[in-house]
């Protein structure tokens, strides 16, 4: 369809290498490159599919290319009796891609094969083949070439001949296009000539490019208006675009061989090296034009036919491709765009972009809206050739450290807690502000405080409640490092209690930052934490929303204590077992064993029986709690026990001389279980 | 009615490639491979399709190359015939009707006429080696009925069977025997392994058989991974035979190189092993295939292998151990956890593939795309090992976002679950890990759902899993000082009296979520995530359930356990209409009101097509698969059909997939057989001419300017050539398959006699060409023209007679020439 970009003007600019998309659904796009190597694309998955050099690729560099109509494979077969379902194969195979070389050759390859399928060579050009173009119908192939001459070439038969050999032009024959009913040809130099193909004679002349034209390409299939009969060629509309020139025009063949001016044209920004279109199927819908300039941009037109129009049409949308800039220093780079091609679903184009060794194919969907389109794209990893991936056809996915992850007890894996939702919103929003407001009052309040206290008692300034506020306010690592990494029980519990109210809830916060870290250091927060819910309980309960406040950190010791009673009962088995051992060697040395298993069955009895009264016990406690909404500090002091508790078993876990004490912590701590899921309600 | 009928099931993405060794063409161009009832040819350099040999009515069991003609392929068939293929241009030659179902099959270089099959006699257990001899007739279809015995008691499967030193004997094992026969001798020879019965020996089962091609020497595999080479065979007692170990599970197929110096095996550790010299020292290894392989094939040149895999592929690999190339089909081998999908983005058919990918389906192509590698860790291939599986995936805010979940779980308590999000990355143009979320639940994940409505600035994603919960995530942003980011975050947990979440689903808008909780459907507000209404129809527990799109958005489709499809309005909160079917699969349309949805019965699966504004169906479809249908999806259409019968209007928008639970994707085709089948006499039939070679630069030169000169001759005017392939006789001799014509011996008469015709012609030809030569034209001239040419010489001797006698001397020698011609001519008149 496509005009193939003409010759090779500069080698180091992309734009203007042969290329093309395969005809139908375009699974592939054929690209042949400066360096006399053709490489054959997957549009779907991105995918170098073949690869070919000709044996002659550096005398006769590839100038133009052109896909062979789709070769219809049957591949179904009848329904039959026994087998419900039959095979769909490829349906639509494209196998022949028909390359033009700067020495005149003609070379087919087949893309099925992988392998040079035939070379024409006999009676062609002895010059630059400049354009190819492949009857739809019938298999023929016609050629025109830098010598002057057009050739009409069979495929089909045995052997391949040349059956046309014609002068098309006074200087070189640059472009091709075949009419839509397959009987005529236009062709191109500097004027454009229409010629019949049976008889090989000129129907009309076409004037109007100053420079020689590049592409051609007819528009439309149907004559704009149906009340003449129509012959085939008769009032459809043609496109041809030249070298350096800025302007496309649009053509009209009319039955009258008067009007030899274009009817309208097209103006876009550079020299066009690829064009595609939607063919309009009636009158109402409009032509999509998508133009490749030679500066990297796509320019999309969409227009209905019809007349005249003087004014040169501006595009409806410019799509533009850029490297993403990386900080200040790197400014963006625009990435030129190759090729683009309409998608069969029309609403959709297919651009190619990058380099010409390695381009990258994507499937832009069109809006109509955006009169400008800027697409910011990273290739700068697709300079390395992946030959792995195209052997094992596996991609994977990035995954880099900088991606969110969520454990349970983290915030985000369970829906924070919200106030209640019987409280409208407007409340809430108006409770917001107020709650902004006091906190500055309060910080406000603070420095006082800080300030008369540094008046108080100057010796005190490094002591640990001052050194805590002001690394709560200041956001401080350090500083906060220093205080709460401290082992001392009694330094903890002095500083709690003289730390200033304010600085109680930014404390629970970030101990509940520190809680979701490595639990070594979580054993030293949950003292901190059991010292805070202890002695700032009343202040706690008053707060309003304490609920979302230390929801988090509820969830978090929730998630943590989650396998504890599997813990506890593995514990319990444990101890078990070691106090059987011990018992059994002490035995060895002294009574009856009877009086020994006794013991040991009493014990197990024992556990056992504990739960179920500690359970009922603890959640009759709990629903009382529930129905006066000011247990929080009921709760809060739970979860310090719960955590006390959970740290105490972890380092006992290490230690395993303690085992009486734990033992009895264990019936503490596996009751508490049944309690945090009634509140989970 | 006529078009009633033509709306079809057809099959998509092919069968299994790796049923049968794949088989290689003389010249390394083509690898041959059985696909269900075909024979597909493909290009070893392209991995494209090049044929498809189409003609046996069941499976094809196994093909092998006409050892007398290298272009023609051998293929048999469980529907009891042999055919015969020219597969270079993919026309069946011939059919041999044996009338037995064929399981495998076997040619030698030695034996012209026939053909070695195995086939199953009497019980259903016992196999028999037969040679089949196939009789030489012109017909198409042949019968074969003349069948001589080989061997009895063996195994079905075609690798347990191989023909040694150029046919001398055949080799076959079965459970612990390794039988020989020898075809000079007519002896057979057995020889045996200690049983399983022998606790040390639990495991070494004979399990594939190859021959050496020059040497008495025959490899055999076992289940225990051992490889044994067994030597001097011939004597019952003197044999002897050496191990190979590398193998740790067993061994499937094995192979020699072509020259036999060199043993290719593989098995389920995906490692193709090339024992060099049959030493355990010299090994060679090709690891990291990706699945078991199943077999492997050498090709007759030696200079390509190829492995065929478990999960549906063939590698062809160069003799370097490189892989060049592969031929992949649907993926098969795992369990389809995800259901179908379509990715918004490619268009492609999303679906498990290897283990812990994803695998992308080009429907419009009818190929693999890729696999996404979702859980990326190393797949270790061995039996019972519990493997994590990517059990969910779905698509959101068209095609930005994408959500798998992966689960591994070794005992009924230890579940880990892990649920990722990916976030379609256009600078880079692929998925970059966001968010990952270890054990989003504490048990199984039911069903994952992302709201899809033009809510572009919030995505929002619904899970609903066994332990009662329902939760719903949405993306916030994450950014602090030193990065921008965004991150999902669980935004409300939902439950409904500790019940079982079963199923989610958005309503078109997103306004609404259903949520179903085992028998009851609840239906939450998306703003607030407030509990609207509950229906409950105490009809077994919810299998399925979709909202109605478009105009029908104001309903709500239920399917349950105990075969009831149920519509409810949820305006009026009341049911709709319900009805009696046994719903397996249930699909919404995306581009129109219609739902699919499949049922099981006892005789097949059966499509309904419906409206839910309409309790009654707008198409049926009976009995479109014998098996259970496990999984759906409508597929949009690019370039919309236009069908104006009522009946398949539903077909207009999109296209209906669905798989089966043998993993054949199958979908509706309103092609006509005969439609698809007319192209092909319009096949565009280019013919092949092959580039000149430097050889041929040495030896053709000249001729070819004599023809740079004709066309010199004719370059100046517009000429049309005379030709040959214009004259239509010529071309309908050419273009007839060698098969259909008449025999050689009757056109060679004529083709001689039109060649004494064309001599005359040729003679006049050739004038123009030796104008250019100063004397010797003459020469050349045939020997009917003798007198004419004496004449020329003649007047040329009475005009040039002032002459030296150097020219004399010359026409002198042409005198002579002439003489000479006509001693010839002489003679052969004589």
């Amino acid at each position: 369809m496509a005009a193939g970009g003409r010759g090779v003007a500069d080698p180091l600019s992309p734009a203007g290498v042969p290329c093309a998309f395969s005809p139908l659904n375009q699974a592939y796009f054929a690209l042949a490159s400066a360096d006399g190597q053709l490489r054959v694309w997957e549009t779907a998955n991105n995918r170098l599919h073949q690869e070919y050099v000709p044996s002659a690729h550096l005398s006769g560099t590839c100038t133009c290319l052109a896909w062979a109509p789709a070769r219809l494979q049957a591949k179904e077969s009848p329904q039959r009796k026994k087998r419900k379902s039959e095979a769909i194969g490829p349906s639509n195979q494209i196998d022949l891609l028909a390359l033009g070389t700067a020495v005149g050759s003609i070379l087919l390859y087949s893309t099925v094969k992988g392998e040079l399928h035939s070379k024409l060579i006999s009676g062609g050009h002895d010059n630059k083949v400049n354009c190819i173009q492949w009857h739809q119908d019938n298999g023929c192939l016609y050629s025109c070439s830098d010598d002057k001459h057009i050739v009409e070439w069979n495929t089909q038969t045995l052997t391949l001949m040349v059956l046309w050999y014609w002068r098309g032009d006074n200087s070189s024959v640059s472009s091709l296009c075949i009419s839509p009913d397959g009987k005529m040809l236009l062709s191109a130099g500097r004027t454009i000539k229409l010629w019949v193909l049976e008889t090989k004679e000129i129907y009309r002349h076409f004037t109007g490019h100053a420079t020689p034209v590049s592409s051609l390409v007819f528009t439309t299939v149907r004559p704009p208006s149906e009340s003449q009969p129509f012959d085939g060629v008769t009032g459809l509309y043609f496109l041809s675009g030249a070298v350096h020139d800025r302007l496309l025009n649009v053509w009209q063949v009319r039955s009258e061989n008067k009007e030899k001016n274009a009817v309208m044209s097209f103006t876009v920004t550079d020299e066009p090296v690829y064009i595609d279109l939607t063919l309009s199927e009636n009158k109402e819908e409009p032509v999509k034009l998508a133009v490749v300039c030679k500066d990297g941009q796509v320019h999309l037109f969409e227009h209905i036919l019809n007349g005249y129009c003087k004014k040169p049409l501006t595009s409806n949308c410019t799509i533009q491709i850029v490297t993403p800039g990386k900080g200040k220093k790197s400014t963006p780079k625009p990435i030129p765009i190759l090729a683009a091609g309409f998608c069969s679903d029309k609403m959709s184009l297919l651009l190619v972009y990058g380099n010409w060794f390695q381009p990258t194919i994507e499937r832009v969907a069109l809006s109509s809206k955006e009169p400008h389109m800027c697409l910011v794209r990273d290739i700068s990893n697709c300079w390395a050739p992946k030959v792995e991936t195209a052997i094992t056809k596996v991609r994977t996915p990035v995954m880099n450290s900088e991606a969110k992850v969520l454990v349970p007890g983290v915030p985000g894996h369970h829906a924070a807690i919200k106030p209640p939702p019987s409280q409208t919103e407007e409340v809430e929003s108006k409770r917001k502000l107020g709650e902004n407001e006091v906190s500055i009052e309060e910080r406000l309040g603070a420095l006082d405080i800080d300030t008369k206290k540094e008046k108080d008692d100057l010796p005190q300034t490094n002591s640990f409640p001052v050194l805590l506020t002001q690394g709560l306010e200041s956001n401080d690592f350090e500083m906060l490092n220093k205080v709460l990494q401290t082992r001392n029980l009694n330094l903890i519990k002095r500083t709690v209690l003289r730390m200033p109210l304010h600085a109680v809830i930014p404390l629970l916060q970030e101990l509940t930052k520190r809680l979701q870290g490595h639990p070594n250091s979580a054993v030293l927060m949950v003292q901190w934490l059991k010292c805070v819910l202890t002695v700032h309980a009343s202040y706690l309960s008053t707060l309003p929303d304490l609920v979302p406040q230390l929801g988090t950190l509820y969830q978090l010791m929730e998630s943590r204590v989650k396998t504890f009673q599997k813990l506890s009962h593995l514990h319990g088995k444990l101890i078990l077992l070691i106090t059987q051992v011990t018992a059994s060697e002490k035995s060895k040395g002294m009574t009856c064993p009877e009086q020994k298993a006794k013991l040991v069955y009493e014990e197990e009895r024992g556990l056992n029986e504990c739960f179920p009264f500690l359970i009922y016990f603890y959640q009759d406690n709990w629903d009382e709690d529930e129905e006066d909404k000011e247990s929080e500090k009921d709760e809060d002091v739970d979860e310090e026990e719960e955590e006390e508790e959970d740290a105490e078993e972890k380092d006992e876990e290490n230690g395993e001389d303690r085992d009486v004490a734990s033992e009895k912590e264990l019936n503490g701590d596996s009751d508490l279980d049944p309690e945090n899921e009634s509140e989970e309600e | 009615m006529v078009e009633e009928e033509s709306v079809r099931v057809v099959r998509c993405g092919g069968s299994e490639l790796n049923f049968r060794r794949a088989v290689f063409s003389a010249d390394s161009k083509y690898i041959f491979c059985v696909s269900g009832d075909f024979v597909k040819v493909h290009s070893t350099a392209t991995e494209e399709c090049v044929h498809i040999l189409q003609g046996h009515r069941n499976l094809v069991t196994g093909i092998q190359l006409n050892p007398n003609n290298h272009l023609q392929l051998y293929s048999c068939s469980f529907d009891g015939t042999v055919k015969l293929w020219d597969y270079v241009d993919g026309i069946l030659i011939k059919t041999f009707v044996v009338g037995l179902k064929l399981h495998a099959l076997f040619t030698l270089p030695r034996a012209e006429d026939s053909v070695f099959v195995i086939i199953n006699k009497e019980k259903p257990d016992v196999f028999q080696l037969v040679s089949v001899k196939l009789p030489k007739s012109s017909s198409q279809e042949i019968e074969a009925k003349e069948l001589s015995f080989v061997l009895d008691y063996i195994n079905q499967s075609p690798k347990c069977i191989a023909f040694g030193n150029e046919g001398e004997y055949v080799a076959a094992v079965r459970d612990f025997y390794l039988s020989v026969y020898f075809f000079k001798k007519k002896t057979t020879s057995r020889f045996t392994l200690s049983s399983s019965r022998n606790k040390k020996h639990a495991k070494n089962n004979f399990t594939c058989v190859a021959c050496h091609p020059k040497e008495d020497c025959i490899a055999t595999g076992h289940k225990d991974g051992k490889i044994r080479l067994w030597r001097n065979f011939d004597d019952d007692k003197k044999y002897t035979y050496t191990c190979l170990h590398w193998h740790h599970d067993m061994v499937m197929d094995l192979a020699f190189s072509v020259t036999g110096t060199s043993l290719l095996s593989g098995g389920r550790e995906s490692v193709l092993v090339e024992w060099r010299d049959a030493t355990e020292k010299n090994k060679e290894f090709l690891p990291r295939l990706g699945a078991t392989i199943e077999h492997i094939s050498v090709s007759p040149a030696g200079d390509l292998f190829c492995t065929s895999h478990s999960d549906n592929k063939i590698i062809v690999i160069h003799r370097n151990l490189e892989a060049s190339a592969v031929i992949q089909g649907l993926v098969k081998d795992s369990n389809i956890f995800t259901g179908l999908m379509v990715d918004p983005r490619t268009k492609a058919l999303v679906l498990n593939g290897k283990p812990g990918h994803l695998q992308f389906y080009s429907l419009q192509h009818d190929k693999q795309l890729y696999n996404l590698d979702i859980i990326q860790q190393e797949y270790i291939n061995d039996s019972g090992l519990i493997q994590i599986e990517l059990t969910k995936a779905a698509f959101g805010c068209y095609g930005n976002w994408l959500a798998t979940v992966e689960q591994r779980q070794e005992k009924e308590t230890e579940l880990e679950l892990q649920m990722k999000l990916w976030m379609y990355n256009k600078k880079t143009q692929g998925f970059v890990l966001n968010t990952k979320v270890n054990m989003p639940h504490e048990d199984h994940i039911t069903a994952l759902c992302f709201c899809n409505a033009e809510k572009f600035e919030n995505p929002t994603l619904v899970t609903s899993s066994k332990d009662g919960h329902f939760k719903v995530w949405i993306l916030t942003d994450d950014s602090d000082i030193y990065k921008k980011a965004v991150g999902w975050t669980c935004d409300f947990v939902g439950s409904y009296h500790k019940y079982q979440a079963t199923n989610c689903c958005f309503s078109e808008d997103g306004s609404l979520l259903a949520v179903s909780f085992e028998e009851i459907v609840t239906i939450w507000d998306s703003e607030t995530w407030e509990l609207k209404c509950t229906f409950c129809q105490r009809a077994g527990k919810i299998r399925h359930l979709c909202f109605g799109r478009l105009t029908c958005s104001k309903y709500l489709l239920g399917a349950t356990e105990n075969g009831i499809l149920c519509c409810w309005n949820l305006l009026s909160c009341a049911l709709e209409w319900s009805a009696k079917l046994n719903v397996r699969v249930m699909e919404p349309d995306p581009n129109s009101e219609n739902i699919a949805a499949i049922s099981q019965s006892s005789v097949g699966s059966d499509l309904f097509v419906f409206k839910p504004s309409e309790p009654r169906p707008l198409y049926i479809q009976k009995n479109i698969s014998r098996e259970e249908v496990q999984w759906g999806v409508f597929v949009p259409r690019d370039v919309p059909e236009s069908f104006t019968s009522e009946a398949y209007q539903w077909l207009n928008r999109s296209q209906f997939y669905f798989l089966t639970k043998s993993q054949t994707l199958l979908t509706f085709s309103t092609k006509s057989p005969e439609e698809k089948l007319t192209p092909t006499s319009k096949q565009l039939l280019a013919e092949e001419s092959l580039p000149t070679t430097p050889f041929y630069f040495i030896l053709g030169k000249h001729r070819e300017q004599q023809d740079g000169k004709i066309n010199e001759a004719f370059e100046s005017e517009l000429v049309q050539l005379p030709l040959t392939e214009n004259i239509p006789a010529i071309s309908e001799l050419l273009h007839t398959p060698a098969h259909v014509l008449p025999s050689a011996s009757f056109l060679c008469s004529k083709f001689v006699s039109s060649l004494l015709l064309s001599k005359e012609t040729k003679s006049s030809e050739e004038i123009p060409e030796d104008v250019d030569m100063e004397e010797g034209k003459e020469s050349d001239d045939s020997d009917e023209e003798n007198d004419f040419t004496e004449k020329i010489q003649d007047t040329n001797n009475t005009d040039l007679g002032e002459d030296l006698l150097h020219q004399l001397s010359k026409s002198e020698e042409k005198e002579l020439r002439k003489f000479r011609k006509v001693d010839y001519s002489w003679i052969t008149v004589l």
